[in-house]
């Protein structure tokens, strides 16, 4: 009380005698917002930067919210669909390293941002499986879900971007959708191997890239005639179609949709995960740049109120003294 | 002598578990399984699939998939499934009455074709549920 009262009187001694000394402070207080006197300026300045400080933490508070109760929503369902491609794998074999000629590059990324590195580095894999697939007479293709995969790739490849799906989460994600999408692929893309790019869910904080080789039919025959897991293929007695090849192109097309279904899954749990851990993050950040404002403010307060007392003793000295 | 069966779909693990014998619906026509048997692929068509355990016959309704079977194993990967105890009788009747009016209300081709895979799959489900009964 006594200080506010000492603060007026204080103004009063400054603004009369001294004009020169607030012309000059106006100047420097240019970038700065509505003065009362010199001292309040930036008391104000650094409120206002702790007020917003404080709304952006509490907005990515909540988004790290809503992505934990997504997540744990998918993350069910990705379990689930887990153990779908695991016999095909066991049928068919995942070779990555299989020659072919034309070789389509399926890269699945979010549609949203500010989900941390996820996207970026399924761009980096996908651009450097691009590199290893290239050669003399060999085709390589890319295949883009999701709005921010197309964005950093449509930047350098487009020529080589055979199709762009975006918006697949904008209905929860399920088998039939995929299959659709699936279909779409198969019918407008030639292929002899579909290389998916996707991060896979490991847990939490941990999404690993990785890729899931599937052959077309014929690709499949060839290998089978090299040997190996493929080989043993003919071990087996097909039956359900005319021809073994009829069975076989049906049993790519429902390995293609079924992987292609998981990894959808997958990468949406990853990006859910990479969303909370950088929101939470950002949360913290926040909450540590709000402590150092506050010191900020604090000692600016406080060396305000000591000039005003300074000048208000002085003056009051120079009349007296 | 025991079969190990694992009934899978994109969104969940129907069935795993230990049978004695398996009956399934492929597009030509329904094979038999028994323990030993020698090691087939082969494309499941819609239909029913019934199982034993122990005397006692079980059914699901598979939507089409693929099977896979070899050293006493089945793989069975199905687009869509459900064990028929997990069916409602009255919702399964109404299901197929249903689809049968779709389909003589169907017109093109692309309608009629639908509307045909729907009515199996309805009538494999009410199958489904008839089996124990």
């Amino acid at each position: 009380m006594a200080m506010a009262a000492l603060r007026r009187e204080g103004k009063r001694f400054l603004l009369s005698p001294n004009p020169a000394i607030a012309v000059r402070s106006a100047v420097l207080s240019d970038e700065l917002t509505a003065p009362l006197s010199t001292r309040s300026i930036s008391t104000q300045v650094v409120r206002n930067r702790m007020k917003s400080v404080k709304n952006i933490q509490k907005i990515t508070k909540a988004m790290k919210m809503v992505a934990a109760s997504k997540l744990r929503a998918v993350q069910v369902r990705t379990e689930n669909s887990r153990g779908l491609w695991q016999p095909f794998t066991a049928l068919l074999g995942d070779t990555p390293s299989v020659d072919v000629k034309k070789n389509v590059i399926v890269t699945i990324s979010s549609d949203k941002g500010l989900c941390g590195g996820i996207n970026s580095t399924s761009v980096k894999v996908s651009k450097a499986l691009y590199k290893l697939t290239a050669g003399p007479e060999k085709e390589t293709q890319y295949v883009i879900l999701g709005e921010k995969g197309k964005v950093q790739l449509i930047r350098d490849s487009k020529a080589s971007i055979a199709l762009t799906i975006t918006e697949i989460q904008k209905n929860p994600l399920n088998y039939t959708q995929v299959s659709v999408l699936a279909d779409d692929i198969l019918k407008n893309v030639e292929f002899d191997a579909l290389r998916i790019v996707y991060n896979k869910f490991h847990s939490v904080v941990s999404f690993i890239p990785t890729i899931s080789t599937i052959l077309s039919p014929e690709a499949v025959e060839k290998e089978s005639e090299a040997g190996g897991k493929l080989g043993d293929l003919d071990l087996y007695e097909v039956e359900g179609g005319e021809t073994k090849s009829e069975v076989l192109q049906n049993l790519a097309e429902f390995q293609f949709s079924c992987v292609l279904f998981n990894a959808v899954l997958e990468n949406a749990c990853s990006e859910l995960g990479a969303r909370m851990s950088a929101m939470d993050s950002s949360s913290r950040n926040a909450g540590d740049m709000l402590d150092r404002l506050t010191l900020t403010y604090n000692r600016t307060r406080q060396a305000s109120i000591t000039t005003e007392l300074i000048e208000i003793i002085s003056g009051a000295s120079a009349l007296t003294g | 002598m025991t079969l190990k069966l694992c009934v899978l779909t994109p969104n969940r693990i129907i069935l795993d578990s230990e049978v004695k014998e398996i009956i399934l619906s492929t597009n030509s026509g329904q094979i038999g399984v028994l323990p030993n048997h020698a090691p087939i692929a082969t494309a499941v068509d819609i239909g029913l699939l019934r199982i034993r355990l122990n005397d006692q016959w079980l059914g699901v309704a598979l939507m089409g998939g693929f099977a896979r079977i070899g050293n006493d194993e089945i793989i069975i990967l199905g687009n869509d499934g459900e064990i028929s105890t997990d069916i409602n009788p009255q919702e399964a009747q109404e299901a197929l009455e249903i689809a049968e009016a779709t389909l003589r209300k169907a017109k093109g081709k692309r309608q009629v074709i639908e509307a045909n895979l729907a009515l199996r799959r309805a009538r494999t489900r009410v199958e489904a549920v008839n089996v124990i009964s």
